[in-house]
């Protein structure tokens, strides 16, 4: 174990800010690529899908540094509550997430290597090539984005019902202790009358 | 004082003499072999480059480094063989907002007047592109190699210049303006 600290019931403030950035600029990756892929090629559709690289770029480096965080900060239990069932759907679940945060960007990047778009970070610095130009591989790369895309949505979702469903449902800390700013059942049920 | 003037009278004579004996000295005429030369370009797209090229094109090439009074390049391209390595990108350069080949098919690079630099040659020319004139000066290095020489090169244009960007795309802020241009061409004599 990196330390010995005691587990701790809720995830540190640094780990909140991972996920809720990583959120964020996910759910804003979705609106762009769904924009451009109805354009034709044109300078809105490069500009769009620019952002949507240099966001890309940006949740991969945030991925590896949410990794290390992790390693180092390791997350709050599950509750005891919870079935084994439960407990492994929520841990494939959140292993799902941590190699779509990696996949996805991989993949997109070297679609863009195969199609002779360098991958540029907010016109800042450009990441190299993985792949040299080749029409096979965009082609397979892009479908294993799409792919890679529609299980993120699916994964997204039932994280989210699962969220949902501890708060409402359950009625524990699941959902809360991912959330800045709230106090947990334990401070809650003591206020309680 | 007369001396002197007599001694830079006879330097200015040698030196005119020699000038003349060179400027009288023929270029040799050479054509790019197709298949090995190259001439290709990069471009700027969202901050990031990318590298094209041109298939087709011809270069008549009248050089020779102690003759280049006499020196001419005239550089024909085919714009119809551009290639970006992307067949969506390609179509969209050969459309109306960007190249027109459809009304402007080739273009044309002729030299002026050429110049010796610290690193090889410079040549003044004029570009044709577009349906556009402009002056586009050229670096170079010229090798003779058996059987021919070898000429290497670069030069860097500004696209709008030439109208080469319409509509959307005469804004630089995802397409640079700047394109530099680069060529490796086999020279073979002419027969």
């Amino acid at each position: 174990m990196p330390n010995q600290k005691i587990p701790p019931t809720r995830y540190s403030a640094v780990a909140q800010l991972f996920h809720w950035v990583i959120a964020a600029l996910i759910v804003t990756q979705f609106v762009l690529a769904w924009t451009a892929d109805d354009l034709p090629l044109g300078m809105h559709k490069l500009a769009l899908l620019a952002r949507h690289k240099s966001f890309g770029m940006t949740v991969f480096m945030l991925a590896i540094l949410r990794l290390l965080w992790r390693f180092w900060n390791p997350p709050p239990e599950l509750p005891a509550s919870m079935t084994p069932i439960e407990h492994m759907l929520a841990r494939a679940t959140h292993i799902a997430f941590y190699v779509l945060l990696f996949a996805m960007p991989l993949t997109g990047w070297t679609m863009s290597s195969a199609k002779n778009y360098s991958v540029s970070w907010f016109g800042l610095f450009t990441w190299p090539n993985l792949i040299a130009p080749n029409d096979a591989a965009f082609d397979f790369l892009k479908s294993t984005h799409d792919y890679l895309s529609y299980a993120l949505f699916a994964i997204a979702i039932l994280h989210i019902l699962a969220a949902l469903k501890h708060h409402f449902w359950n009625k524990d800390d699941v959902f809360l202790r991912m959330l800045p700013l709230t106090k947990l059942s334990k401070a809650k049920s003591e206020r309680r009358p | 004082m007369m001396r002197r003037a007599a001694m830079s009278f006879a330097i200015l004579s040698l030196a005119t003499a020699a000038g003349t004996v060179r400027a009288a000295d023929a270029a040799t005429s050479y054509t790019a072999d197709p298949t090995p030369s190259r001439l290709e370009f990069i471009g700027v797209q969202a901050g990031a480059e990318f590298k094209g090229s041109f298939h087709k094109f011809t270069a008549a090439v009248d050089f020779a480094p102690e003759a280049l009074a006499n020196a001419h390049f005239d550089v024909q391209i085919d714009l119809n063989s551009l290639d970006t390595m992307d067949k969506d990108r390609d179509k969209t350069m050969r459309g109306p907002d960007i190249f027109d080949i459809a009304h402007f098919p080739t273009a044309h690079y002729v030299t002026r007047s050429f110049t010796k630099t610290a690193t090889g040659y410079s040549a003044a020319g004029t570009l044709t592109l577009h349906g556009v004139t402009k002056d586009v000066p050229i670096d170079f290095q010229f090798v003779s190699a058996p059987g021919g020489a070898k000429l290497e090169g670069t030069a860097k244009l500004k696209r709008l210049d030439f109208g080469v960007g319409q509509g959307d795309w005469k804004s630089t802020e995802w397409v640079g303006d700047v394109v530099k241009v680069s060529f490796s061409l086999v020279l073979k004599p002419k027969p």
